[in-house]
């Protein structure tokens, strides 16, 4: 697959991420109640809602990160019990909130490191010159480290960095938070070619006008359960946005 | 006046330079799995009775066996007491940490005895030396190569190879890493492997120093090396190096230079230091702003 090549999605339909009747609880206190959602290849998910609807703790538990019940498959694989460093190489990586790039390595390495959990080495080369094609900045501040970058900067390296482990699947966490306009349309740019790459994005956002205009599917989600399902023509009704946030 | 100046500077940063290993040996393994382990006192002694016991045998068996013995000591550890702990938070690691080490101190006990062994290791760099009129004792100049060579051979470790970089990226931030895809098991063998080849060069330069070992041996410099570790910043691995480098060459120039009728209080000098430094960087000289926190 080239990320570059705008349009030509790889995926076959069927593939991607499905997640059912998905359960996270911290300390016996529910915060995903029996969530159910599919991703498809070359397709955008988005999941917003209010702070503590528990869209971050969906990514979460899909990536291995904290306990869940219910069956997520990638590509039709069921990955229950695996950690997240094993759910990396089934094809899924996760830009967290914050973006959490490796502040004291240098952007060169922030990158290497995202191929550790790549199943195919020998597409590294080409994986690197397709990212650093579609993030100029990341070839020019190579040598520069990563905690010296703008949020714009780090959002893209974080980006990246998750694409370095060639997934089938993406997930991000908040990708537009406490990024410039300008900024934030360069990160949603460069999603749309991951989607037209063929890749399943499911994205996690706070933004629910942007994000449902963008996404084929957007999921709204509160008290941990999915309350509405909107489409990108909803973006723009007042009441359906309001709906979302308020009930 | 001039040449007892320079001396002191010389032991003070042979001091220092040993207790930045061991600063250093905690700092990897607390910045992996923020466990600031104790019982790695048990390991420089571990290694330290190796020495002891083997090296009639000749320094080119005793000091590589010395070695193993730590790597070993430091993966079982790992392997049967804190891989099952993984989920505590560290002030139970912690506490994990003193229970494991009085256990395996009593163990030594019952193994070795209360007395302390002896044996003539690497005696040869008891010896002092004069450069210029200037008296040193080659230990302190060992000591000093040593410390530079191992921590050269780890910067080139951590910067040149992949499992380098990913140890660097698990330590500073462990949950990132494995949502990279970093194998979690991998890096911490790894920073425990580490941890045992540094404790192992402490526990040599100790054994030089004194050549008799009990089964407390490893205990005072390691409640130091933690002491410079915090103070340098646990949360950056060199901010431990850091902290526990000054918290040695401070105490060794206090030795020296102190009067003689207050030389007693030495230590209460360095920890008036320690409370100095944590209270205007309580989270350490080397780390930015006032929190540590980790998400």
């Amino acid at each position: 697959m080239s990320i570059g090549d705008n349009g030509s999605a790889r995926g076959s339909i069927g593939s991607g991420l499905v997640v059912e009747n998905l359960h996270v609880a911290y300390g016996g206190v529910p915060a995903v109640r029996g969530i159910s959602l599919e991703v498809k290849a070359g397709e955008a998910v988005g999941l917003i809602g209010p702070n503590g609807a528990g869209k971050s703790s969906t990514l979460l538990a899909i990536m291995g990160a904290i306990g869940r019940t219910g069956r997520v498959l990638v590509d039709g694989r069921d990955i229950a019990g695996l950690p997240p460093e094993k759910v990396v190489r089934t094809g899924v990586a996760l830009v967290p909130e914050g973006r959490h790039v490796f502040a004291e390595l240098t952007v060169a390495d922030n990158l290497r490191l995202g191929a550790v959990g790549r199943r195919d080495r020998s597409g590294y080369a080409e994986a690197l010159e397709q990212i650093l094609t579609m993030f100029p900045i990341l070839r020019d501040f190579g040598h520069r480290q990563a905690g010296l970058l703008s949020g714009g900067q780090q959002q893209q390296l974080a980006i990246g960095r998750a694409l370095m482990s060639d997934p089938d699947i993406l997930m991000l966490d908040e990708p537009s938070l406490g990024l410039s306009p300008t900024a934030v349309d360069t990160v949603f740019e460069a999603l749309d070619l991951i989607r037209g790459a063929g890749k399943a994005v499911l994205v996690v956002e706070q933004r629910a006008e942007f994000t449902i205009a963008f996404c084929d599917r957007t999921f709204v989600l509160h008290d941990g359960e999915i309350t509405l399902t909107l489409k990108p023509e909803d973006a723009e009704k007042v009441d359906v946005l309001t709906k979302a946030y308020f009930g | 006046m001039m040449s007892q100046l320079i001396q002191s500077i010389v032991d003070a940063l042979s001091a220092g330079a040993t207790l930045g290993l061991a600063a250093l040996a905690i700092g990897l393994v607390f910045g992996v799995i923020r466990l600031a382990n104790f019982a790695q006192a048990e390991i420089i002694t571990g290694s330290a009775y190796c020495l002891i016991f083997t090296w009639d045998l000749g320094w080119y068996v005793a000091i590589p066996l010395s070695i193993l013995v730590a790597i070993a000591m430091s993966l079982l550890m790992e392997f049967a007491v804190f891989s099952r702990m993984r989920t505590a938070n560290p002030a139970t690691l912690l506490i994990a940490s003193f229970g494991l080490s009085f256990l395996i101190q009593r163990v030594y006990e019952l193994m070795f005895s209360n007395n302390v062994r002896t044996a003539p290791v690497a005696s040869g760099l008891a010896q002092t030396v004069e450069f210029a009129g200037v008296r040193v004792q080659l230990l302190s100049i060992a000591t000093i190569v040593i410390a530079g060579a191992l921590l050269l051979g780890l910067q080139l470790f951590l910067t040149r190879t992949s499992q380098g970089l990913q140890l660097k990226a698990a330590a500073a931030d462990f949950k990132t890493a494995r949502l990279v895809g970093i194998p979690a098991g991998r890096v911490i063998g790894l920073s425990f492997a580490l941890s045992g080849i540094l404790s192992a060069a402490v526990a040599f330069v100790l054994t030089v120093q004194t050549g008799a070992v009990g089964p407390s041996f490893g205990v005072q410099i390691t409640i130091l090396a933690l002491v410079g570790a915090v103070i340098g910043g646990i949360d950056k691995i060199s901010g431990s190096l850091a902290g526990g480098f000054l918290v040695g060459f401070a105490t060794s120039m206090l030795a020296t230079w102190l009067p003689q009728e207050m030389s007693n209080f030495k230590d209460a000098f360095v920890f008036v230091l320690v409370i100095g430094v944590l209270l205007f960087r309580p989270s350490g000289l080397l780390i930015k702003g006032r929190g540590v926190a980790r998400t």
